[in-house]
């Protein structure tokens, strides 16, 4: 038998996946829903949640909205963060973590602020996605500012191979564009503009024929 | 006239301002529809042949046909989540021209006689969000959005309302539970979205492109539009096409198209030196073709025919130089990551499947593994709550089916390669099991 | 608002024509036919389908795609098949799906041998594995609570416990986080599952994930045997299982009973079991020895003797007070041995609460006013009145819950300290502790549009705005009201509250009417026994009238009373005025009690304790909150010299020259049920399994008359202002009780004091959330902790009852009062002028 590869752990114990391993920690009390008494809010953000709740027939749908504006103050969807949420929205903190570990843009874990998504999905793995995330990770290093992650398909497919950094999309990015994308970050420069999806126009030749009547 | 519909002219500098689009004739459409009655709007629906351009190709008509008339509670969802990988059409049009959509939208809750709307777009979309966001207010302000639009009697409110990454949400119902602040898991049907949707109320849910087609539809008049295309495909339809090609990116064509002008002529085909191994027709869910169906036409009939789906109409294409395994393997992590866990077929289904397939990949794997790959996509074909499920199992069985052989190859190479030598003696377990 | 009614349809499955109720699913209509589909996830319970598992899957002609039978309602002529070789494909791979990643240690695990999934794989899986891929291994089990241990690897995610904490108990702390493959059952940053019902997720769990704590490795499901019978821990007497190995109950189980508790146990009447076999048991008679002064163990004869003797010399200056887990029969011959053997008319069992006339009683019992439990899940809409059912009557709450969730009851909750129902209630309303009078009274005014509203609602200190919405949606809201209501209000409301059932017109309605929560576990049998100052057997008029429980404590304590005798009844821990029956058991000549633990009182002031049956012991009937008399059936053989109690009541009563004519358990039944008219004809066997509901029989009709005509409900007191005091509201929290302390697996949860403070009071007094503070009224003192709650009303601070130590029946007096809060530790606390126990506020206080 071969060496064996790290990525199926054989007869292992113990798990990949936050979380399975976790006992509750009985020292705690329940967590029901925070009582507004004794669980400060910042008012900005309070703000904020309490018009996205505004907005829709039922509050509860402000969820992810009102995780969104957590995560922006705090960086990521800590627990006080989450408590925060819970306490405007009178709901429990638990029925958020559940929301928040559903979707793949909430971080439950301290990241770095700058955020770099890129894709390794089918498209641009096609055209060295993976290595593109590798080469990213490598020139961010262990900077604590900087938070890599391999994405699925964000989308932008013509530009492969991609990825999101801070949201704006950029591509297509050969290997020798990570070391310029993890810099132009760190000087807090516009991050590789002529590569800016935002900029690109579109590619049907008929589209851009008729351009001006 | 141009032959392009919503990519007239998309690359003008200022049209996702409403100025632009006002000055271009936007929103003319609405004012003409708001003169008409909801039915007469439904009819001209009806009348396009218009078929979802989001992936189940539903026809969009009967879809409106189908929410119960008279006064209640009823939603409109925009569905923005475009997150079908190779799928990139709607993001720029809501980028380039939101006001397409949003008149779209109020023309499509006229006729179904909807009040509240909201548009569900993907969390990483943060650009597009952006511009829709400005493209409401406008529109709000210039009073197409609100009480009594246009002296019209309907009222309308419309929410942009962002996710945060998750792919199921893409799913309609999925969307729903999602957009009421939940985790975004699929719902049993029925109840149909049509009948008790979001918040319990009856909904109609379309994507992206189907709803900017709709003032299209409206000022050229549903007869006219079903010209368009072909027999059951009516209209141009956005397509998205990457992978290996060497002009990817979105184009509007008209249905009924060959597929090879499309990948060849649109796109460029690959590389030179290259040829194509195999390609998705409709998103990485649709089951894959091989060059020899580039023949086809590119419309919904003949996807079906062929065995794989229009879907999304985003066209992935696969060259030589890479291997079918690896892809597979791409493909079937994506779904794994993908699934929201309700079920147990898709949830346990798209996880065993990565494991055999990575056992594939170190080279501990043996062709009867093929066998149990194939059936494990069967036993998840049609057990699923939603279609996730499918949507790996179709593309992974038409890829062991069609390429058996070159997966054979490769379990015989890596089993070299990681000291495996002989093959076993098949195992009586996996052979019951299999068969 | 009506029942949904259900009509017949015919459909065929598998070939067989078979006839269900229109409108179940087909996973419970091919039961009619005698076909079992198998589920994971389906459990109507738990409200709607969710179709997740996809174990149900079945063929339906002329639908292309299987079908899962839990989501599909039956219909006339539909064509249904299970066994075909696509369904059995089908069946077969989700069961293969499921065991990817189950470990298969069913001989390790505690749910072997009664495990849904062992047993549908046996049934419905393929007998092989063709995963050869390791299976995932995590540490195992976790805590998910001190009561709950979580074993991941078995899970199989079929949310059953996840969608009992949010849609059934709608504590939503226990959830699903992350996706995919990788989704667990989990809860907020490591947060204990800790709720009033977590224990039910146990049960629900198809698999060994969710194990009990308690449970775990007792025994093996060939080693045990179930016995029937019901809970007695609070009124609302929910019908259980006891799992029974080697004579002890090693674990309880919920016995559904659609008409008591839909299915449901909560915490303590799930692991308060443990108290039956507390080593701190009294199982053996016990006599205060005169040269030691202690409590020494003694044969039953000399018991028996020195407690006749005992409660001979004491004669007419006797009062007996019955609570706890006594039977009807027992209350029943304990109220003849005080009223015909010793001539005293002092028999209470009304926890020593004031004393309700008789004719008021009997109006409130007419059986035409009563309503039913499951009334609450239909009715258009539900009073809760006085009351915190969680605390009180616990699976209440979760059947209010379900009518507001599933059927759109309209709920109103009007109580002075802020309830767990208030967010699914339409309407909140608040008034002050002491002001419940008045507020029954402002209702009163409000509905029927008479009185003076407004100078009433300043009385209670409730907003008349408020009340009128109350009564608006009373009126309005639809026929059926349900009007729950504590006995803890007090005597002087009631009057009121009749006027407002007259008013509403809920009298002879169906699926309207009140329902009362009387305190104790058996306290509306107790009352219909005759045990109660002012009532003899079916609420007849006594020969003479008693003195209630608190007049009863003023006696002895002067020595007007001078033999006390408690069949499962503690006044100095449950009843108000502790301070009063503390110095009235000391001060009494004797003192005979029946109890199953010992306690402070006991041990100081006991003269002779014989050991009780625990409820599991028990035979004989008991009463719930609406009118349902159930059966006790023994469970469990008593332990050591434990007698039955009928007998030992029996015995004594021969030594007092009474022969009561009891020489079994069914002998005391029959003697009851001859002497309530309104039980007449009543055997054990009507009662069976499910309990009978009394006003359902026709023997109904002899209940006494209530006198007619509108009552006075006369003038109510103001609530005392604070001034500057704080008002003292108190309750009785779930877990205040001798059986939760001394069960390890709910001791964690023991009640310990805390002083419920609003924001604003706790600023005012300079007091964080956590701190100590000392509450004062009078010369009495209770400590306890702050805790800020945002809905708690200004002015009032709330404490808990019945605690272990530091109860706020210290602070009780006969009405309602103030108390000053201080921080502990930092000055001594200081009388405020005025603030005397009982002391009522001056006129210039009250019209201020």
């Amino acid at each position: 038998m071969s060496e064996q590869s790290p990525a199926v752990a054989r007869y292992g114990h113990g798990s990949r996946i936050p979380g399975w391993d976790d006992s509750v920690d009985l020292g705690k009390d329940p967590a029901p829903v925070p009582d507004p008494a004794t669980t400060p809010v910042p008012p900005q953000l309070r703000e904020q949640i309490e018009a996205a709740m505004a907005k829709y027939p039922n509050f509860r749908s402000a969820a992810i909205p009102a995780l969104h504006a957590a995560q922006d103050l705090h960086g990521w969807c800590s627990p006080e963060a989450i408590e925060q949420v819970a306490c405007v929205m009178r709901l429990t903190p638990g029925y958020l973590t559940a929301v928040a570990t559903f979707y793949d843009m909430f971080e439950t874990e301290p990241v770095g602020r700058h955020r770099v998504y890129v894709c390794t999905n089918i498209s641009c793995s096609l055209r060295g996605g993976p290595e593109l995330l590798a080469a990213v990770q490598q020139a961010a290093g262990e900077d604590p500012d900087f938070n890599v992650r391999g994405f699925e398909c964000l989308g932008a497919c013509d530009i492969a191979p991609m990825a999101s950094v801070n949201g704006e999309f950029v591509g297509p990015l050969e290997l020798a564009d990570a070391e310029q994308l993890v810099a132009d970050l760190r000087e807090g420069r516009e991050v590789l503009p002529e590569k800016q999806l935002s900029r690109r126009a579109c590619a049907d030749p008929g589209a851009k024929a008729q351009a001006h009547e | 006239m141009s032959d392009k519909l919503l990519f007239d002219r998309i690359d003008e500098p200022g049209l996702d301002t409403i100025e632009v689009y006002m000055r271009r004739g936007g929103y003319e459409s609405l004012k003409r529809a708001l003169r008409m009655t909801p039915e007469e709007v439904l009819q001209n629906l009806l009348d396009s042949g218009l078929r979802g351009r989001g992936g189940a190709g539903f026809a969009m008509g009967k879809k409106v046909s189908f929410l119960p008339r008279g006064a209640m509670d009823k939603y409109l969802v925009c569905n923005a989540d475009e997150s079908e990988p190779g799928t990139f059409k709607d993001r720029e049009l809501m980028q380039k021209s939101p006001h397409m959509l949003v008149e779209g939208m109020i023309i499509a809750a006229y006729a179904a006689g909807a009040n509240r709307s909201f548009i569900y777009i993907r969390g990483e979309y943060e650009l597009q969000a952006m511009k829709l966001e400005a493209a409401i207010h406008e529109a709000r302000e210039a009073g197409f959005l609100g009480e009594d639009i246009l002296g019209s009697g309907h009222s309308q409110t419309l929410v942009l309302h962002r996710g945060a990454g998750a792919y199921i949400c893409g799913e309609e119902t999925g969307l729903l539970d999602s957009l009421e602040g939940k985790r975004g898991n699929p719902r049993l049907k029925p109840p149909f979205p049509a009948n008790q949707g979001l918040y319990q109320g009856p909904t109609l849910i379309n994507n992206v492109e189907t709803l900017a087609t709709v003032p299209h539809i409206i000022k050229m008049g549903g007869t006219e539009y079903a010209k368009l295309g072909v027999d059951n495909s009516a209209g141009t339809k956005l397509i998205s096409i990457s992978g290996n090609v060497q002009r990817p990116g979105n184009y509007e064509i008209e249905l009924g198209m060959k597929s090879r002008d499309i990948v060849y002529g649109l796109a460029g085909g690959p590389e030179p030196g290259r040829e194509i191994k195999f390609w998705f027709p409709g998103g990485s869910s649709s089951p894959v073709l091989t060059p020899e169906d580039l023949e086809l036409p590119y419309d919904f009939d003949s996807m079906a025919k062929a065995g794989s789906m229009l879907g999304s109409g985003a066209i992935i294409v696969v060259d030589d130089s890479n291997s079918v395994v690896d892809v597979a393997l791409t493909l079937a992590k994506f779904y794994r990551h993908e699934s929201c866990g309700k079920c147990t077929p898709c949830r346990e289904g798209t996880n065993w499947t990565v494991k055999m397939l990575q056992r594939i990949h170190e080279g501990d794997a043996t062709p009867m593994d093929l066998d149990i790959i194939a059936s494990v996509q069967d036993q998840i074909m049609g057990n699923c709550l939603c279609v996730l499920g499918d949507a790996m199992a179709m593309p992974l069985s038409s890829m062991v089916a069609k390429f058996r052989g070159e997966f054979e190859q490769y379990i015989e190479e890596k089993r070299a390669a990681a000291g495996f030598g002989e093959m076993p003696e098949p195992s009586p377990i996996a052979i019951a099991g299999a068969a | 608002m009506p029942r949904p009614e259900r009509r017949f349809v015919t459909f065929s499955i598998d070939g067989r024509e078979v006839s269900a109720p229109e409108g179940v699913m087909l996973v419970d209509g091919a039961k009619y036919g005698d076909v079992e589909i198998p589920v994971f996830c389906y459990e109507p319970k738990l409200g709607a389908p969710v179709g997740a598992c996809r174990m149900c899957l079945v063929e339906v002609e002329g639908i292309p795609k299987l079908q899962t039978a839990c989501s599909t309602p039956v219909k006339d002529g539909m064509v249904v098949h299970t066994q075909t070789d696509r369904v059995r494909e089908a069946q077969n791979s989700v069961i293969e799906f499921l065991l990817v990643n189950h470990p298969l240690d069913c001989p390790v695990c505690d749910k072997g041998g009664e495990c849904p999934l062992q047993d549908i794989t046996f049934g419905w899986g393929r007998g092989i594995s063709r995963m050869v891929e390791p299976k995932r291994h995590f540490k195992k089990p976790l805590e998910l609570s001190p009561l709950i241990a979580i074993d991941r690897e078995r899970c199989i995610l079929c949310y059953r416990c996840v969608r009992f904490s949010q849609e059934v108990s709608e504590d939503y702390q226990l959830v699903l986080n992350e996706r995919g493959a990788s989704t667990y059952v989990g809860t907020f940053d490591g947060h204990p599952y800790v709720a009033p019902f977590s224990g039910n997720i146990i049960e629900l769990c198809p698999v060994g994930a969710l194990t009990s704590r308690a449970y775990r490795f007792r025994a093996r499901p060939w080693d045990i045997e179930g016995a029937g019978s019901v809970c007695t821990h609070c009124p609302a007497q929910c019908n259980v299982e006891f799992t029974v190995r080697d004579e002890r109950v090693l674990r309880v189980l919920a016995r559904d009973n659609e008409g008591v508790d839909d299915g449901w146990l909560c915490d303590k009447g799930r692991f308060a079991y443990q108290a039956i076999h507390s080593e701190e048991r009294i199982t053996e008679p016990l006599v205060r020895d005169s040269e030691s002064g202690e409590l020494v163990p003694a044969t039953w004869e000399y018991a028996l003797d020195v407690a006749a003797a005992a409660l001979q010399a004491g004669g007419s200056k006797t009062a007996a007070l019955a609570g706890g887990t006594t039977t009807n029969e027992e209350g029943f011959l304990l109220q003849r041995v005080v009223r015909e053997a010793l001539k005293s008319p002092h028999v209470d069992s009304r926890a020593g609460l004031p004393q309700v006339d008789l004719g008021l009683q009997q109006a409130l019992a007419a059986p035409g006013l009563q309503a039913t439990i499951p009334d609450l899940e239909f009715a258009h809409t539900v009073l809760v009145l006085g009351t915190d059912p969680i605390d009180d009557v616990a699976s209440l709450d979760l059947r209010i819950r379900k009518g507001v969730r599933r059927n759109g009851v309209k709920l109103a909750v009007a109580t002075s300290r802020p309830s767990a129902l208030d967010p699914n209630a339409k309407l909140w309303l608040r008034y002050a502790p002491g002001g419940e009078h008045a507020f029954v009274a402002a209702l009163e005014a409000a509905v029927t549009g008479s009185g003076d509203l407004s100078a009433l609602c300043d009385a209670a200190d409730a907003d008349p705005k408020a009340l009128e919405a109350l009564a608006a949606l009373l009126k309005d809201g639809g026929e059926d009201v349900v009007i729950l209501w504590s006995q803890r209000l007090g005597a002087a409301p009631l009057p009121a509250l009749l006027n407002v059932a007259a008013a509403l017109r809920l009298e002879g309605r169906d699926g309207a009417g009140l329902i009362e929560v009387p305190v104790g576990g058996n306290g509306r049998g107790l009352r219909e026994a005759g045990v109660q100052s002012n009532g003899g057997p079916g609420l007849s008029a006594p020969k003479a009238p008693g003195k209630p429980a608190r007049e009863i404590a003023a006696a002895l304590a002067s020595g007007d009373l001078s033999t006390l005798w408690l069949l499962h009844a503690d006044p100095v821990r449950d009843y108000a005025d502790r301070r009063l029956w503390e110095r009235a058991a000391a001060n009494a000549d004797a003192l005979v009690a029946h109890a199953t633990l010992l306690n402070d009182t006991l041990r100081e002031h006991a003269t002779v304790v014989f050991p009780a049956e625990s409820y599991a012991e028990k035979e004989g009937t008991i009463v719930n909150l609406d009118g349902r008399v159930q059966r006790l059936r023994v469970a469990i053989g008593r332990p050591g010299a434990v007698r039955a109690e009928w007998q030992v009541i029996a015995d004594l009563s021969k030594r007092l020259g009474l022969d009561l004519g009891v020489l079994t358990g069914p002998m005391a039944t029959r003697q009851l049920v001859e002497a309530v008219p309104f039980y007449a004809g009543l055997t054990l066997k009507e009662i069976g399994g499910r309990g009978v509901r009394w006003q359902e029989r026709e023997a109904a009709s002899a209940a006494p008359a209530a006198p007619a005509g509108p009552v006075e409900s006369g003038e109510p007191l103001p609530a005392p202002r604070p001034n500057g005091a704080l008002r003292l509201g108190t309750y009785r929290p779930i877990w205040a009780a001798p059986e939760v302390e001394v069960s390890p697996a709910l001791k964690f949860l023991a009640a310990k004091q805390q002083a419920e403070l609003s924001p604003v009071d706790a600023e005012r007094l300079g007091v964080d959330n956590g701190a100590k503070v000392s509450v004062t009224a009078g010369d009495a003192t209770v400590l306890a902790k702050v805790f800020v709650r945002g809905n708690v009303p200004a002015g009032t601070v709330f404490l808990a009852e019945a605690t272990a130590e530091q109860s706020a029946t210290e602070l009780l007096g006969e009405a309602p009062q103030l108390v000053s809060v201080e921080p502990y530790g930092q000055r001594p606390p200081v009388p405020l002028e005025g603030l005397a126990r009982g002391a009522r506020p001056s006129d210039d206080e009250v019209n201020s």
